[in-house]
């Protein structure tokens, strides 16, 4: 059990970690100001309200593409789209959450426009000549292959799992969370995630010398 | 007790947190005592790390991007096409208003309208007002400016005619000693200067009306005049007497009263 309490003690400061790059939680009240700010024009509020919430959503893109053009554009589309539906939002409801939501379905539809079966996955060496075992992972070469690995599996995902994969690992979101910007049940997000894992599992065990 | 099927659905929730602190505690229990259940959480554990290598990926594509000034950049292209969308949200509903399917009759309506509207104003103006009005600056019928014209010239005649009358008439009832210089009085000689202008001017209308015999006559005057003012000088008085002998024998004066009664006879007509 040793094991697992490091485990947990890793997540928090990795989630501590993440606050300090830009996760910053905002007094609610703080927010609801700048967006009656924006309601009016306030172009000041506006990039306020930018610079704390764009990394939040080029993290969530960026996971979800694993391409940093299309993340970007996501991340100019989503604030656009905010602006465009600000009289929508309602005080009481979380902003995060709100704007994670336009985002989400901003992927979801960038996705399926300009992403099929052709671009999943873009490396010169095929996957399957790739067999690295995890305890290499020092190594640079062999990190760069897991990578490509691992955003292969992942894209290999239901669109809903990988959704929600991304949200819980990079975007350190709670399941409730993640339920509110996806709009479905608690129960649902947990039964998808552990989904998620189990699948990621079965793609990655392969490649990984049958180790997982 | 849970069961191990139960602790397996919710091991992924457990490695994350998000159980409650009592479940965390029973699941705990479990996976002291169970090792299939503490097998299972270590791989789904390799699994999760795996997941991270990806953390780095991302941190460094955000490395790459200017956060300082992407707020900015958002916020420029944002409120541009704010703008524009504003702009052409008036435009399309402005268009929309306008090209709404029931307003097709009233298009309609209107349409027929201006083409039956400049259809009856050509019609109108096409009748009362001929193209060469600007040429002339007024209209009237062809016909009845040539009966003015016509009018015109014979009154021009029958005063040129009239006037040659009492002029000749003049010269035969002058006596044998004034005749010789008659025609070097200035009465005459400008009476007869001025008939021999209007002869030219009224010749192209005895042209024009055909009007033969007047012209006959008004030709043989001109001839009179023109001799009598130019030859008179060189003339004994005899050879005026003769002239004047002359004009009674062939009657001239008479032919003057018969034309001019023509042509007042035409007049009435």
């Amino acid at each position: 059990m040793a094991v697992l309490e490091e485990t947990f003690e890793c997540k928090k400061k990795l989630a501590e970690n993440k606050k300090l790059e830009g996760n910053e939680i905002y007094p609610h009240e703080d927010i609801y100001a700048l967006i009656e700010r924006i309601k009016e024009g306030d172009r000041e509020a506006f990039m306020t309200v930018t610079n704390r919430y764009q990394k939040r959503v080029f993290v969530l893109a960026y996971s979800f593409f694993r391409n940093r053009d299309d993340a970007l554009d996501i991340v100019q589309e989503t604030f656009l789209r905010f602006y465009q539906k600000v009289n929508m939002f309602r005080r009481g409801e979380n902003f995060q959450n709100w704007l994670l939501q336009i985002a989400k379905n901003l992927c979801v539809d960038y996705y399926r426009k300009n992403y099929g079966k052709n671009r999943e996955l873009k490396t010169d060496t095929p996957v399957e000549e790739m067999n690295l075992p995890l305890q290499n992972g020092n190594n640079p070469e062999v990190s760069s292959d897991l990578k490509r690995i691992f955003s292969a599996c992942i894209k290999k995902l239901a669109e809903r799992q990988r959704m929600i994969f991304v949200m819980k690992h990079y975007n350190q979101l709670k399941y409730k969370e993640i339920a509110e910007v996806l709009g479905i049940s608690l129960g649902t997000v947990k039964s998808l995630h552990y989904k998620a894992v189990q699948n990621l599992r079965g793609l990655v065990a392969p490649y990984m010398g049958g180790q997982l | 007790m849970i069961n191990c099927q139960r602790i397996k659905k919710d091991l992924v929730a457990f490695l994350h947190g998000e159980l409650e602190e009592n479940e965390r505690e029973l699941f705990k229990a479990h996976l002291d005592q169970c090792s299939g259940c503490r097998g299972e959480l270590e791989e789904l554990k390799r699994v999760t790390q795996a997941a991270d290598v990806l953390q780095e990926d991302i941190d460094e594509a955000m490395a790459t991007v200017d956060w300082e000034a992407l707020p900015s950049q958002i916020s420029r292209n944002v409120f541009r096409k704010e703008v524009r969308r504003h702009r052409d949200s008036w435009l399309t509903k402005a268009a929309g208003f306008l090209l709404q399917p029931r307003l097709k009759p009233v298009y309609a309506g209107l349409l027929i309208g201006v083409v039956l509207g400049a259809l009856v104003t050509f019609m109108v103006f096409r009748v009362s007002q001929p193209t060469d009005i600007a040429d002339t600056g007024f209209f009237a019928p062809q016909d009845f400016l040539e009966n003015v014209e016509l009018e015109m010239a014979r009154r021009d005649t029958l005063d040129y005619l009239e006037r040659s009358q009492y002029l000749l008439l003049d010269f035969v009832q002058s006596s044998s000693e004034r005749s010789a210089d008659f025609w070097q009085s200035e009465y005459a000689a400008e009476q007869a200067r001025d008939l021999l202008t209007k002869k030219k001017y009224i010749n192209p209308q005895l042209d024009k009306f055909q009007l033969a015999k007047a012209k006959a006559i008004c030709d043989q005057i001109e001839f009179l005049f023109f001799e009598l003012t130019q030859i008179s000088v060189h003339l004994s008085a005899e050879e005026v007497n003769k002239l004047q002998r002359m004009i009674e024998d062939k009657q001239v004066l008479l032919k003057i009263n018969l034309i001019k009664k023509e042509l007042e006879k035409q007049h009435e007509m």
